[in-house]
């Protein structure tokens, strides 16, 4: 499912481009930042405060740019996944040779936070291996090459000082309370989605049935896409109210989440269903299928890939919307997110963002593997 | 078999289809045309209850159709539409099974079902099964469509311009297919064209309809030779001497007596058994009887010498196979600038030659109409004239 154009011969500008990202970054922004304690401000340290992991780093990104822009399509397909996984390998190792390096004889209380060289480097080593995707060629270096980064990674997290970080100590501190929050966020996320599943799908398939229903559902459900999730949430209190009910809490959390799930799948239910070619229906109906039997074994089937995309759509929103339900007292990754803005803790808002980034790139490339899994091959 | 009665299409405003009375005899088939709009498919949809008459009975085997259920009746009749609407999800197999899932059939039989089918239509079960609809090209998909309506066996088959979104050889061959398979099977067929020789050459009756009302339903010669109306008379055309050559197969005319002479024989020994024989061609062929080229008497009446009376061919380029139609026969024969044409099966194995002589006699003695779909058409025919 790799949509990425077929790189141009000379120059794979994609790469070259992140490659160059990594290599700036690592040049000419703070790497690493040291502060005495949690709260006052921090000096700035270049990449070469990691030592030779450092100095690894700047390599490896040199060679992803070598390695973007030498001819030959084997030659980069095996080079870029090789550049990416040594550079992402030096960046863990880096970040924790910072933390150790920095805070050798500080007090306990001194942190060594991520700077925003090492994010910027992040994400352009992480366009690198996108790019690497692009060369069927080299899929069996990719392979071994995710092997060895994920290995390098986890080893620089066990041995090589990434728990040193000011990030790790932010969770140690509260640990108990960050993995609450990742349960709650994942039961939240997950509920609403299911429900909006269970109400969506049949509403799509009624409103290519019903006409009225179809202006009507299409219309709402387009109308609360479009308010704001605090002002939804707001607006939930009204009625919510009217029936004697809390106005903040899981229960109008869980209904505004259902709601903005709503939109992708009624509508991608719809659209999928509409989309299949009236030939086939008549076909269908012509050698004696009943109307349940069509919808079970030609329509669903036909329509279930965008079925499932509007899914996926929906459980990357909820998974982000998740967090504002925090305001309303509901104990998401967001909670996290407003405590670290509250105390100027860039690390504890961190602890809250990562995560939830994890959840919705899982969440996106889970659902994606389903689909693909339950696609026919003869309409992949 | 078929029997509508005084059937009437109307919705708000306009009339589909207008008092309609047509009878269908088993095994034979109807074919239905007429220009876009004239009811042709809407009669056909009735038939399956696709589409509800507003007045007048249906009946299939005797019986009302709107007593059975839609479903049922359905599954009863094979069903063929232009478009072919192949289920893109499953594989060849599993779509000429639709049927027989709908009924509950057990695996084994319909495994073999399947490849029985896939034979019948020409295509290998082995290479065809397994694959997606969209591996295929138009003419194997409605190959594909035609095997699924006869999965089950109906007794009824109802074709809405099966053959009318493939290329002209393509459709054709189709034809030839179709008339050959409703030989060996004697379906009751209901097919909607708006294609006249494709409705001459398939047609034991020809229904021609206008603005929702039968205009006249009768054999295809009898509506050749007596148009009832002058719509009839010109929906026609003006070729209907060359019209009628489309309803007879090259193989119920052509003579089978031809000389040959194995090739690899000298030519002067070729040519001495031309000497024996009366006619102008001796057929060159192979051990298999494959034409490979023709020995040319009057060429060597002309230039005297053997070797250069002998003419080598690629039989594919020269030949016209049994089951075309001696209009696909002229065709080929004027195209080429030939007086006959050699006549080969699908391997090239030389079966007979047509000639223009031939076609000249055909077209003067009634006897030779030889109906693809059904042999008994002509007496009809002769009775009324």
């Amino acid at each position: 499912m790799t949509s990425i154009a077929t790189p141009s011969g000379r120059v794979d500008r994609v790469a070259a481009f992140g490659a160059s990202v990594a290599v700036l970054a690592c040049l000419l922004m703070p790497f690493a930042v040291f502060r005495a304690n949690r709260i006052v401000a921090g000096t700035s340290h270049g990449v070469l405060a990691a030592g030779l992991s450092g100095w690894l780093l700047l390599a490896a990104s040199a060679c992803a740019l070598a390695a973007a822009i030498v001819p030959g399509r084997v030659a980069r397909g095996w080079l870029l996944p090789t550049a990416s996984a040594a550079a992402t390998v030096a960046l863990a190792w880096a970040l924790g040779g910072a933390a150790l390096t920095l805070r050798a004889g500080q007090p306990d209380a001194s942190r060594v936070s991520i700077g925003a060289g090492a994010w910027l480097a992040a994400a352009g080593i992480t366009v690198v291996w996108f790019a690497a995707r692009g060369y069927p060629e080299g899929v069996a270096a990719r392979r071994i090459a995710i092997i060895v980064a994920a290995a390098g990674a986890l080893g620089a997290a066990l041995v090589g000082g990434l728990g040193h970080l000011s990030i790790v100590t932010e969770y140690g501190m509260r640990a108990d309370s960050f993995w609450s929050a990742v349960g709650t966020h994942l039961a939240l996320a997950g509920g609403s989605l299911a429900l909006a599943v269970v109400i969506g799908v049949p509403l799509g398939i009624l409103s290519l049935r019903v006409r009225w229903l179809r202006a009507a559902t299409l219309g709402v459900v387009g109308v609360i896409q479009t308010v704001p999730s605090l002002a939804l949430l707001g607006l939930l209190v009204v009625p919510l109210a009217a029936l004697g009910l809390p106005g903040i809490g899981p229960l109008p959390a869980v209904i505004a989440l259902t709601l903005y799930a709503l939109l992708p799948i009624v509508r991608n239910t719809y659209v999928g269903l509409s989309e299949v070619d009236p030939a086939v229906v008549d076909a269908g109906r012509g050698m004696g299928m009943s109307g349940r039997q069509l919808l079970l074994r030609v329509e669903a089937p036909l329509a279930l890939p965008l079925v499932l995309e509007g899914v996926r759509s929906a459980a990357v929103l909820v998974i982000g919307i998740a967090a504002v339900v925090a305001f309303i007292g509901v104990g998401t990754l967001g909670v996290l997110v407003f405590e670290g803005w509250g105390q100027q803790t860039d690390d504890l808002i961190l602890l809250g963002a990562i995560p939830m980034v994890v959840l919705a790139v899982a969440a996106d490339a889970g659902l994606r593997a389903v689909s693909r899994a339950m696609t026919s091959p003869g309409i992949r | 078999m078929i029997r509508l009665e005084n059937v009437t299409k109307r919705y708000d405003g306009t009339t589909a289809v207008d008092g309609l009375t047509l009878e269908v005899a088993a095994g034979e088939v109807c074919v239905l045309i007429g220009a876009s709009g004239c009811g042709k498919t809407t009669t056909l949809r009735m038939i399956n209850r696709l589409i509800e008459p507003t007045s007048g009975t249906i009946l299939v085997d005797e019986r009302d159709v709107m007593d059975r259920s839609p479903e049922e009746l359905r599954r009863s009749m094979g069903y063929v539409i232009q478009s072919v609407g192949l289920f893109p999800h499953i594989t060849v197999a599993d779509n000429i099974l639709t049927v027989p899932k709908l009924l509950g059939w057990d695996r084994g039989r319909m495994d073999v079902r399947a490849r029985d089918l896939l034979q019948l239509v020409g295509l290998d079960p082995g290479e065809y099964g397994g694959k997606y609809p969209r591996q295929l090209s138009g003419g194997e998909a409605q190959r594909v469509g035609v095997a699924r309506a006869l999965a089950a066996d109906p007794p009824v088959l109802l074709m809405d311009e099966p053959f009318g979104a493939v290329d002209p050889l393509t459709r054709e061959r189709l034809q030839a297919e179709f008339a050959r398979i409703q030989r060996e099977l004697r379906k009751t067929v209901v097919f909607v064209t708006h294609d006249v020789d494709e409705a001459i050459r398939l047609a034991d009756r020809i229904a021609v309809m206008r603005d929702g009302r039968l205009q006249q339903y009768d054999t295809p010669e009898r509506i050749l030779d007596h148009p009832a109306n002058t719509f009839v008379h010109d929906f026609m055309g003006s070729d209907r001497a060359l019209k009628r050559l489309g309803r007879v197969q090259v193989d119920s005319v052509m003579r089978t007596d031809v000389p040959v002479a194995a090739d690899g024989r000298s030519p002067d020994a070729i040519a001495r058994a031309a000497a024996c024989s009366e006619s102008r061609f001796v057929y060159l062929v192979d051990p298999q009887r494959r034409l490979e080229g023709w020995f040319d008497c009057r060429a060597l009446e002309l230039e005297g010498s053997a070797e250069t009376a002998i003419t080598n061919v690629d039989w594919r380029e020269v030949s016209v196979h049994p089951d075309a139609s001696l209009k696909e026969a002229l065709s080929r024969m004027l195209g080429l600038g030939f007086r006959s044409i050699s006549v080969v099966d699908e391997t090239g194995v030389l079966l007979g030659v047509v000639g223009l002589d031939d076609i000249e006699e055909t077209m003067t003695d009634s006897d030779a109409y030889i109906a693809p779909a059904s042999a008994g058409v002509n007496e009809t025919g002769e009775a009324e004239a």
